[in-house]
């Protein structure tokens, strides 16, 4: 699942560009005459638990100038496994970042690290993803205009479904617009075309799965290999499967929610990774239900994904996720 | 189940009738009166109504409770799409010498029957004797400390008759010197996975008007609920549908979830999916360990009953199909 980040991370290493229109921090210098410019960084790192981690993350950084803004430190009771997230800022003059890799590999092989992951924002290629969905459209049209907004730091490289869309939809529009293909690939019972779909796939860091309502097979997730991230409008463990909004309905709760997950074989049980809710009462019927459902899903799923892309998100046991 | 609330308040209404007593201690409101000479006190009062839907039912009530010059100063009604259904609650202030107590009751009486009402329950809190309750209780006793404290508080309007469980307890705990000290009584009901004691159960609770389940694990069967015939309230540290039965704090701690609730139901036969009447959340994240979600879960737990009790206390839960409840 999420190991294969770091297999990303030193592709990334090979083919960095130096962006001078993203974002720059203005800091001291030794040499007075130009200012360097600092950019911001992120790593996590998860590995097993010893002493000495932190000294020697941060001391990589602290030797090459670069200045650390935030840090999160997490070792569960009880288990032998250490995780940090940390943000720093640095001048990629002292530290280029292809060298900012190969030190933190370096630690990471000390300490036999099960994952450790650096991103600079600005000089990366953001992240590739696909999205896919079936009849309901209103999650990819969120996905979309958060996108288009540059609140979903991403690039979609195709939009796969398994229902047919008009040409002279806003959503086909869209996508026409800023040049991101439609696949249509219509599914049966006895064939899920999951071949073609990973071809179209492969070369996507993750996918989201956004109102898809098919299953992807063992087979699919062990041949893609990367994070497939599902938003499924039910609290779950309550309400897995179809129609949670009205099976919520039909219970009589009186709070109804959404929960983004990473997908695996069962349906609707692969680890959380974030969750919202919200009240719901007597007077609210069943399109009242669906309505709040929709509502949260939308932001449910923003917030699993852009989290993922500030690598908040690690896994934890077999289960469950680190959120940072 | 919530039936029954009905039953027990008309034979109750007529016994009220008769024993009515002025409380000078309780809360009065002072209005105006024909008679200058002295204002009279007025009184709160609380109605529901629930009966097949019609045109003219809020006619028929505001005319009755105005005609004996009660004031109206809450008013919720409920009419559910596509079904023919009626629900409303209403709220008011009323002078008992104009409009005495049996004689309330049975003007709201005449009203239900005219409408064919499946339930009509009026409740004056100053006249009115308080909702006699029993708690039930396995081990943990985190709920019924909340439960007994807010009771001395005052904020539990309730009288409880008595206490019963299936464990033991020491004569020099908090619990027991508290119950002592109050004057309730503790009734220690072994079970086994033979005998669930029931019928001693159904003897020592008989004149309740309500029973409180405050983490008794065991299961009431169909047979004690109907002999008992009236509302059964449990609170469960999960948020149901969720996390059935036994540990719901551990079976959510193993799932991951980012969020554990309480939730507090009606009890029916099967086990933890009555009528939900309340639920609460709390966020947990990876920093949370099985410690802190079982904390996290007792104190939603405390919070999600006391609110249900009151909630039904006060007149606002009511049956909605067969599964939900209307909460007003």
């Amino acid at each position: 699942m999420i190991r294969r980040f770091s297999e990303r991370a030193s592709v990334f290493a090979n083919n960095w560009i130096l962006k001078s229109s993203a974002s720059r921090f203005h800091g001291e210098s030794l040499d007075s005459s130009v200012s360097p410019v600092l950019i911001p960084g992120v790593h996590v790192f998860h590995c097993q638990d010893a002493v000495g981690i932190v000294a020697k993350l941060s001391d990589c950084i602290a030797a090459k100038g670069g200045n650390i803004l935030g840090y999160d430190v997490f070792v569960p009771e009880n288990k032998n496994v250490f995780y940090s997230r940390s943000e720093f800022i640095f001048d990629p003059v002292k530290w280029p970042r292809n060298q900012v890799d190969k030190d933190f590999q370096n630690i990471a092989k000390t300490f036999g690290a099960m994952n450790s992951v650096v991103r600079v924002p600005s000089i990366d290629p953001k992240y590739k993803i696909a999205l896919l969905l079936s009849k309901q459209d209103h999650c990819l049209v969120e996905m979309l205009h958060k996108w288009q907004d540059g609140k979903l730091p991403v690039d979609i490289t195709c939009v796969i479904s398994n229902h047919e869309r008009a040409s002279n939809t806003h959503i086909m529009r869209f996508l026409e617009r800023h040049g991101i293909p439609y696949h249509y690939v219509s599914t049966t019972k006895e064939n899920k075309r999951e071949d073609e779909i990973l071809e179209l796939v492969k070369e996507t860091d993750f996918l989201v799965l956004a109102r898809y309502m098919q299953i992807l097979s063992g087979n699919f997730l062990k041949g893609y290999g990367k994070d497939v991230i599902n938003i499924h409008h039910g609290l779950l463990p309550s309400f897995k499967g179809g129609n949670p909004a009205k099976q919520a309905f039909d219970a009589g709760v009186k709070l109804i929610g959404a929960t983004s997950h990473f997908v695996t074989e069962e349906l609707d049980s692969g680890p959380i990774i974030e969750q919202m809710v919200e009240s719901v009462s007597h007077r609210d019927n069943l399109r009242s239900f669906v309505q709040k459902s929709e509502d949260l899903e939308k932001k449910c799923l923003t917030k699993a994904i852009k989290s993922y892309c500030e690598l908040r998100v690690l896994p934890y046991g077999t289960n469950k996720t680190v959120v940072f």
